[in-house]
């Protein structure tokens, strides 16, 4: 942190494992999954037990693809998410440009109210909405289960896109209006895509809650036509038998996609999240 | 599909051209602001008054919810939880992001993404990964854990009801301290390097430094951060209940774990009982919430 200390090399040492430590720590439970996602059967109950598999296989996820429900599971997945995301962007852009650009009365409350609205408890609300998209008889749908994941984006991404807007100086939408545009041509040749790369941030950033989701995912999507891909990751384990390197590579089949859009997108999400939950 | 299609069409004013600012502002702004608005209170309000609804027009379910024998144990997993799980991803996160600001570090960025793993991947696939690897027989913790010597016999982390609720704990940390390592790093970040420099100048000790710098230019940051990490711990359901499903024999259920199970059976009462029960101890929470936020929203009035 300071100068002065630079030229201490036992700090240097201690730095460097306190670094191993946490990376340690952080991802042993990671490169275990990996690992046991290429061991053959009789290896994974194997003692003493190893990280590593003697023989490498891809019987695994062969396993996966075409023994199981995973791959229409995946499907569903990608379906609602595509929906949560959509939605959410509609939503999310309209009142965000709203709080970014418009300053008018009850706008705090209405920002406030929408924010809050992420701390209700799930399962407080788990009751309640299932009755409700009984009754829109959108159970066990993909568009029923999306519905509901708006409860989870909806509030964040306002946030988010609340404040790409605020960061786009009003003036250049001025200029558009002063050559002739209406406000919303100035919008949507102006805003829209400077705020593009941000959207899309925005919107991933929704796919992503969408595609994690587990609670409402197990309650509202229960049969294989809408299952999404968490809880029929739980399904591999019967009450007695856990098939556990299928597990294991379906658990990498759902986690890849997650960090290869995150290490695409890291700069826009952490920025999205930080501004959202530091300052406005 | 009503209420959807509803919904999709009091959005079209988000796309209509809203003219001249200045003239009608507020209208415009709230007819913008609707159509999120009326989603959240059809996602949120309404279903919390039909949960006090049936709450209240049925107080008999509170009298089983409170005098069940397994009430005080729950609510003090739920406490023991909360607190375990909070405490441990503040230390973490925060060593972790003092760490980062290490001089002696290169390639601070590639670490700090490494870092992140454990938040950014599904719950569900943490807690499956680590209920395989704190497996008492095949697991490779408690292996490790005898070969340096640390442990005599396996501990069955996951079927020893003293120890249970720890281990899950562990695991929120270890999903939630990549969170507050952003935050704080964040935070960190936004400190002008003239205020370290005034501060040495002046002869302050690096710890000098750390008490009168850092910490209180992350106060709030840390605050909003614990609020937040309260919230989820309080309302966390996935990773105990795919490491556990609140077993063995109760000891690791908490409060959203017990409304679950009374959903399974259909016990609709007790579900209502147990989420008015949720609702009040997150209302404190929002309470706090609401005025850490404040501040930021103040410039939207």
């Amino acid at each position: 942190m300071t100068r002065s200390f630079a030229r201490r090399p036992v700090l240097a040492v201690l730095t460097w494992i306190a670094l191993a430590a946490v990376l340690v720590w952080t991802l042993w439970p990671i490169v275990l999954m990996i690992f046991t996602s290429f061991k053959p059967g009789n290896e994974i109950f194997a003692i003493p037990p190893t990280l590593t598999p003697k023989h490498w296989t891809f019987d695994n996820y062969t396993n996966v693809f075409t023994q199981s429900s995973m791959p229409h599971a995946l499907v569903n997945s990608i379906i609602v998410g595509l929906l949560v995301a959509a939605a959410t962007l509609v939503f999310c852009f309209s009142a965000g440009y709203a709080l970014a650009r418009f300053k008018f009365k009850g706008a705090r409350s209405v920002a406030l109210f929408i924010l809050v609205g992420q701390l209700v408890p799930l399962s407080v609300l788990l009751l309640p909405l299932y009755k409700m998209v009984n009754k829109l008889q959108l159970l066990d749908t993909t568009i029923g289960l999306a519905f509901v994941h708006l409860t989870i984006t909806v509030p964040l991404v306002t946030w988010m896109i609340r404040n790409q807007i605020a960061a786009i100086p009003i003036s250049l939408e001025e200029a558009a209006e002063i050559d002739g545009g209406s406000r919303f041509d100035a919008v949507s040749y102006v805003t829209l895509p400077i705020a593009a790369p941000g959207l899309a941030a925005a919107g991933m950033f929704a796919f992503l809650q969408s595609w994690h989701e587990f609670l409402f995912a197990s309650v509202f999507a229960t049969s294989e036509s809408a299952r999404t891909a968490p809880v029929a990751l739980t399904e591999f384990a019967t009450e007695y038998h856990v098939d556990w390197g299928s597990t294991m590579a379906a658990s990498v089949v759902l986690t890849v996609p997650v960090v290869i859009v995150f290490i695409a997108l890291q700069r826009y999400l952490i920025g999205g999240l930080t501004s959202g939950a530091v300052k406005g | 599909m009503s209420t959807t299609d509803t919904v999709r069409r009091t959005s079209r004013p988000g796309s209509r051209p809203a003219g001249r600012p200045g003239t009608g502002a507020a209208r415009r702004g709230i007819a913008l602001m609707l159509p999120a608005a009326i989603l959240m209170a059809v996602l949120t309000v309404v279903p919390v008054i039909a949960v006090l609804q049936r709450a209240f027009s049925d107080t008999e379910a509170f009298s089983r919810l409170f005098d069940a024998p397994n009430f005080g144990r729950i609510m003090l997993n739920t406490l023991v939880w909360t607190l375990v799980s909070v405490v441990g991803a503040v230390l973490i996160g925060y060593a972790a992001a003092l760490l980062l600001r290490s001089p002696y570090l290169r390639l601070t960025g590639a670490w700090r993404g490494l870092f992140m793993i454990p938040w950014i991947i599904p719950g569900v696939v943490g807690a499956t990964v680590w209920r395989w690897s704190l497996s008492s027989d095949y697991g490779l913790v408690n292996h490790w854990l005898i070969q340096a010597n640390v442990i005599q016999h396996p501990i069955a982390w996951l079927s020893n009801p003293d120890v249970v609720l720890y281990a899950v704990a562990m695991i929120q940390i270890w999903t939630t301290a990549p969170f507050v390592m952003l935050m704080v790093s964040a935070a960190l970040t936004g400190i002008p390097a003239e205020r370290y420099e005034a501060a040495r100048l002046d002869g302050a000790s690096g710890w000098q430094i750390f008490a009168y710098i850092v910490l209180p230019a992350i106060r709030s940051t840390t605050w909003i951060a614990v609020l937040t990490l309260v919230t989820w711990a309080l309302n966390s359901f996935t990773i105990i209940w795919v490491m556990t499903s609140g077993g063995p024999a109760g000891a690791s259920t908490i409060l959203p774990i017990q409304l679950y199970q009374a959903f399974q059976r259909g016990d609709q009462s007790l579900v209502s009982a147990i989420a008015v029960l949720q609702l009040a101890i997150c209302a404190v929470f929002v309470a706090i919430y609401a005025r850490a936020m404040r501040s930021d929203l103040e410039e939207l009035s």
